[in-house]
């Protein structure tokens, strides 16, 4: 009896319940209009009540699935209970998190030289000895100038020293948009923005424009930062030679027929190369880089990490020295930090390109802006570079004597352009040993697809890196301070052949740097010799 | 001049010169001479206690706030009463305060000191994430959407009738667009709306105050005009936790001593003949501020994780990162080459489940075994104020065997009875962590960052990571700013010949227990000998009070602000301890209102104001960056500010018990010494 009576409550509270549900339902405006539809389909054809119910659920089924999961529902997927897993995480030993160094490594990092008190032309050295420096970077001598000292000691006065907060969030100081200002009025650009550090510049300038499905043409012998720069970009990228302009259009003409025959949309496209290359001191041929660029409707990214304040008159880059105007080049970039001796990056170019990287710079938006002190020093430099032609003068008859004393030595080959602050050495064999590098062969074109050109050249890296490691340390032995172009082997694209390179500095007189270019030459003659 | 520029240590400090005169301070190269030093300012100290000063003009001229100091600013319009540039109840003729108020606020009361330390034996948990009403969601959604659609119906007209306004966006010539019109329309439709909260240009210290460079837009913040004026503001959005931004004090003295030794240049890659003996020297004070065996720095705080992260996994390894870590360890995971996973933010339960779904499937498809699993988190996240959780973290650790990297950016320095950061905090061994990285920016008033981590691992990094090959290496004034902020929050062993420590004792506050000496696990005091020699030593950086004094501060005003805010009724995300403090705003509209009430409110204060996409859609927020250089009394000020905004914005949405704001800010010694606010 109980249970007939719970039943009969039961029904009767589900009629009720119904009755509250249909006239809420209706209710609802156009409501009715819903139930008419599916009453009517429903009449119609009964099958098609299924359907839309299957539809439904698995609409929603789809929509509450989660699109991270990936692994899990993948077919790959294999399930294990949960010993099995204990027993998987208690057998997994992982690899140390770093290798320890080889012996090699370890003298390779002993021997790095420390500088005990101020950088410059001749600073002394933790062994004590005072040597020539051909090291550092410090083309136009400003390392220690003493107006940039007490300009940056009077900022650090008024503004302390670190600038607490990215960009976009009050980091942004008075000094910083003088220096910006002072770069693009030096340089002849609209605008220009500064970076905290010079290597992290380009890998985000190139991400900034350049998206998936745009189109770069680089350089084979790009630097190390363009190299990271493009790999982040993850556009399509297509190379040609180190510094070959025909190989250059080559490449443009191939992309040009590639996009025709595709018929996409019109996609961004870049040209990416380097003002002095870093890994070897060749220099691009500007103007003709610039029609070329203008001829296929490129757009420009030209690194002036080095050659910004080492050439051009008055050390404002390969558009001075070429006579083209910077607003020619859509993107430069350039190095504070390296012939303004502070630290930094800047990226000159119209108010549409800076702006842009207001927001999209990922190291700009996400990174401190640069201390006070040190911007105010660097606008103090192109002060000073402005008013003293005569240090760019002095810079470029240094690399001129340098370059007569060593240009005419057997066992050195130098790739590096005459015009250029940064003089890489590499070794000369003179007898068979190994077959001397050669570049590509004029027969067939390389794969535009590969960074790797299609004849690399032929070195023993090891042996030829202990060599010059010898003609360093011999070299240091006579008090000249040199070093070998370093570089991380097995992240470079391409093998980079080992060198030694030299940065001259205007802040040497010239029988200092032909000193030390005679101890140099006669360090290479004496190691090579040895070998031989 | 001259006498100041000379290196002290070779230069003994002349006879007549006292310790707290205004912008002098003499280095003890001796313990002779530092105790004769001490001395005569405790006699100089009593005699000015002899002199009451009582009306504000004659403390103010004695305070060292003095006008002529502040040479950023011509203050022409005096203004006593906002508080900022002068306190506003002045100091007492015993107190003397070696920093400028506006950059450093005076706070002489011992009470309003706090230890930043977790409870032992308690899980770690952050505040519950409380869910605002649904109108407010539903609200907020509807406000994007409106703004989206009007932004689409503008671009849709504005494309046909001013094309040449449009050009940049569509291609033109045969060359695409730069920044495509879909691409940027965030950018420009919504971002742009409220633009004047962005980017403000200023001037001066970002220290307690800041000086803002006040501009206006004619055209809708398409383009800012500088009007000429200034506003000097409450800051409350520079990372600068220890307080360490100053234009004087013993850290500025020792980096202006240092342009004048080395200049500003490093020159060249560390690697390539850019190394100089101060770089050798900062990194072995960090490998024993840390507690580690080795460190090395690099000259960018965001190049540290983006250059290094490669350097330490590539194909074949994995890496699990946290959902919410930074763009920078993002970057630099992508550029590894590695796999990586993600788990929600600090759910350890997640953690762990895809530690053993990932170690039991091994690598994808192969099922080859991963060569190594890299963990990377956040000691303190920035957009959420919750902390690792790292006691968790080591126990999965010891189980599942993958390697731990912390990113400390924001927590070293800042949090930790001993500023050591997160481990010091939760009292973990920091040797247990594998990798851990930091910034300079923050805590430490200086750039870059450092890696610190075993020695064959630091020595591989140095010979394997991108900065040492190819980045500038960091300047001199920048080393120098670090080895001074962080030898002052270590305390400095003075050479041993004479017996050092009465003096100190003179010097060192009874009100509190020196933590420093005590502590087992972190490596105590810096050694002089492991100072640069010519670097002038202030006694409050020799005895460590100055920093103490200053973690302390920090620990209380993190904490009053936290909860003097959840006091209030606001919702607001991360633990009472961290000095990042997340304030739920959700409208995108609110955003911007607030960020402009309080530039305009009575005594002005700066905020940083976040949303999408740095943040979820709905929660966009604003974030106070607390400092060792506020007062009690600023603290009060933010609160009385945000109580104000809060009602007329309708943000105060949390559930439980409020106290109106005077209640607080009289009862806020018991707030902030509370065990666990309920």
């Amino acid at each position: 009896m109980s249970s007939t009576q719970s039943l009969d409550l039961l029904f009767s509270f589900l009629s009720r319940s119904y009755a509250t549900v249909e006239t809420n339902f209706y209710k609802i405006p156009g409501s009715s209009v819903v139930a008419r539809y599916v009453r009517s389909s429903h009449q119609n054809d009964p099958g098609r009540t299924l359907l839309e119910v299957i539809l439904i659920v698995f609409a929603i089924r789809t929509l509450l699935q989660s699109r991270t999961r990936g692994d899990q529902s993948g077919k790959h997927f294999i399930k294990f209970d949960e010993k099995e897993i204990d027993d998987l995480v208690d057998e997994w030993t992982p690899e140390p998190l770093a290798q320890t160094l080889t012996p090699e490594e370890q003298a390779d990092l002993a021997s790095v030289p420390v500088i005990v008190g101020p950088t410059g032309p001749k600073p002394k050295l933790s062994s004590g000895k005072t040597v020539i420096n051909l090291a550092s970077y410090n083309f136009t001598g400003l390392a220690g100038n003493d107006a940039i000292k007490a300009s940056a000691i009077d900022t650090l006065k008024k503004y302390g020293l670190g600038s607490c907060g990215p960009p976009g969030f009050y980091g942004t100081q008075d000094v910083h948009i003088q220096l910006e200002q002072d770069i693009a009025d030096f340089l002849g650009t609209e605008a220009a923005i500064l970076y905290s550090q010079a290597f992290s510049t380009i890998s985000s300038v190139i991400p900034a424009f350049c998206k998936r499905g745009d189109i770069i043409v680089a350089d084979r012998g790009v630097n190390f930062a363009i190299q990271k720069g493009l790999q982040i970009s993850r556009c399509t990228v297509r190379w040609y030679d180190h510094n070959d302009m025909k190989s250059l259009e080559h490449v443009l003409e191939s992309v040009e027929k590639e996009c025709r025959k595709r018929k996409g949309p019109l996609t961004r496209r870049f040209i990416v190369t380097e003002g002095i290359f870093d890994h070897d001191g060749e220099m691009s041929d500007l103007p003709k880089l610039v029609e070329l660029k203008k001829k296929f409707k490129y757009r420009l990214i030209l690194d002036e990490s080095i050659s910004f304040g080492s050439v051009g008159r008055t050390g404002r880059g390969l558009t001075e020295l070429y006579n083209v105007p910077a607003s020619e080049v859509d993107m430069l970039v350039g190095s504070v930090a390296n012939s303004l001796s502070s630290c930094g990056g800047f990226c000159a170019g119209s108010h549409i390109v800076v702006n842009h990287q207001r927001i999209n710079g990922t190291s700009f938006v996400f990174s401190a802006s640069m201390p006070p002190a040190l911007t105010v020093a660097a606008s103090e430099g192109i002060n000073i570079l402005r008013n003293t032609p005569s240090i760019l003068t002095t810079l470029h008859e240094n690399v001129r004597a340098v370059r007569a004393i060593l240009d005419r030595v057997d066992c050195i080959t130098i790739p590096s352009h005459p015009a250029s602050a940064v003089i890489h050495l590499q070794v000369r064999w003179q007898t068979l040993q190994l077959p001397t590098p050669t570049s590509a062969s004029p027969g067939k074109p390389s794969n535009p697809l590969s960074a790797k050109p299609r004849d690399p050249p032929q070195f023993n890296v090891e042996q030829e890196e202990k060599l010059l490691q010898d003609i360093v340390e011999e070299a240091l032995a006579q008090g000249v301070l040199v070093t070998r172009a370093k570089c991380i082997r097995a992240q470079e694209l391409n093998e980079v052949r080992p060198s030694i390179r030299l940065a001259l500095t205007s802040a040497l007189s010239r029988k200092d740097c032909e000193k030390a270019a005679g101890v140099v030459k006669a360090a290479f003659v004496k190691v090579v010799g040895k070998r031989r | 001049m001259p006498s100041r520029l000379s290196p002290i240590a070779l230069n003994p400090a002349s006879p007549g010169q006292s310790i707290f005169k205004k912008k002098s301070t003499p280095a003890m190269s001796t313990a002779a001479s530092y105790l004769s030093a001490v001395s005569k300012a405790d006699a100089r100290a009593r005699k000015q206690g002899a002199t009451p000063a009582s009306t504000p003009a004659l403390s103010m001229s004695s305070s060292i706030t003095s006008s002529s100091q502040d040479t950023v600013l011509d203050e022409n319009t005096l203004d006593f009463t906002d508080g900022l540039s002068y306190p506003r109840v002045p100091p007492s003729s015993d107190q003397v305060f070696a920093t400028v108020h506006s950059e450093f606020g005076h706070c002489a009361n011992e009470q309003y000191r706090y230890t930043s330390q977790h409870p032992k034996g308690t899980p770690y948990k952050s505040i519950p994430e409380q869910e605002p009403p649904y109108y407010i969601l539903l609200t907020t959604y509807i406000s994007y959407i409106l703004v989206i659609c009007l932004g689409h119906l503008r671009d849709f007209v504005g494309k046909r009738f001013r094309a040449a306004q449009y050009r940049h966006l569509l291609p033109w010539k045969g060359y695409a667009a730069l920044n495509s019109d879909f691409d940027s329309f965030y950018t420009r439709r919504l971002k742009l709306r409220i633009d004047d909260c962005f980017s403000h240009p200023t001037t001066g210290v970002p220290g307690r105050t800041i000086v803002l460079l006040d501009r206006y837009s004619s055209d809708y913040n398409k383009t800012m005009v500088p009007t000429g004026t200034r506003t000097r503001a409450l800051n409350v959005s520079s990372y600068n936790y220890l307080g360490f931004a100053q234009s004087s004090g013993p850290c500025t003295d020792a980096v202006e001593t240092s342009i004048e030794k080395y200049g500003v240049g490093a020159g060249g890659t560390r690697l390539e003949g850019g190394t100089l003996d101060l770089h050798v020297q900062t990194e072995a004070l960090i490998a024993r501020f840390l507690g580690m065996e080795d460190a090395l720095v690099s000259s960018m705080g965001f190049a540290t994780n983006s250059t290094i992260i490669p350097a330490l996994v590539s194909k074949g390894c994995l890496v699990i990162s946290d959902e919410l870590n930074h763009a920078s360890i993002r970057f630099g995971v992508r550029l590894s080459g590695a796999n990586v996973r993600m788990f929600k933010h600090n759910d350890m339960k997640a953690l762990e489940d895809l530690l053993r779904e990932v170690i039991s499937q091994g690598q994808p498809k192969t099922h080859r075994p991963w060569k190594k699993i890299l963990l990377i988190v956040e000691g303190l996240y920035s957009m959420e104020g919750t902390m690792a959780n790292l006691p968790v973290i080591m126990e999965l650790k010891k189980k599942y065997k993958f390697y731990l990297f912390v990113d400390e950016a924001h927590s070293v320095g800042a949090i930790g009875p001993h500023g050591r950061g997160v481990t010091d905090y939760f009292g973990i061994d920091p040797r247990s962590v594998d990798i851990l990285m930091g910034t300079f920016t923050k805590s430490f008033g200086a750039a870059g960052g450092y890696i610190a981590g075993n020695k064959a691992v630091v020595d591989r990094l140095r010979i394997q990571g991108h900065s040492g090959a190819y980045a500038e290496a960091m300047t001199p004034p920048v080393l120098t700013q670090i080895i001074a902020s962080m030898a002052s929050i270590m305390g400095i062993t003075l050479p041993a010949e004479k017996p050092s420590s009465p003096s100190l004792a003179l010097l060192r506050s009874s009100d509190f227990p020196p933590v420093i000496s005590e502590s087992e696990l972190i490596p105590g005091t810096a050694p002089a000998t492991a100072l640069p020699s010519w670097m002038p030593l202030a006694p409050s950086m020799v005895d460590g009070s100055d920093g103490l004094m200053r973690l302390r501060r920090i620990a209380f005003n993190a904490r009053y602000l936290n909860r003097g805010l959840r006091k209030l009724g606001f919702i607001t995300y991360g633990t009472d301890d961290s000095p990042v403090v997340p304030l739920l705003i959700f409208h995108p509209g609110k955003m911007a209102v607030f960020s402009r009430l309080m530039r305009t409110y009575s005594t002005p204060i700066v905020v940083v104001v976040v949303g999408y996409p740095a943040t979820p859609l709905v929660t966009s927020r604003v974030r106070f960056c607390l400092s060792s250089a506020h007062t009690k009394e600023d603290i009060d000020t933010v609160l009385r500010a945000c109580d104000e905004i809060g009602d007329v914005l309708d943000l105060k949405q949390a559930s439980g018990e409020r106290w109106p704001v005077e209640e607080i800010i009289s009862r806020a010694l018991e707030l902030v010494q509370m065990p666990e606010m309920p």
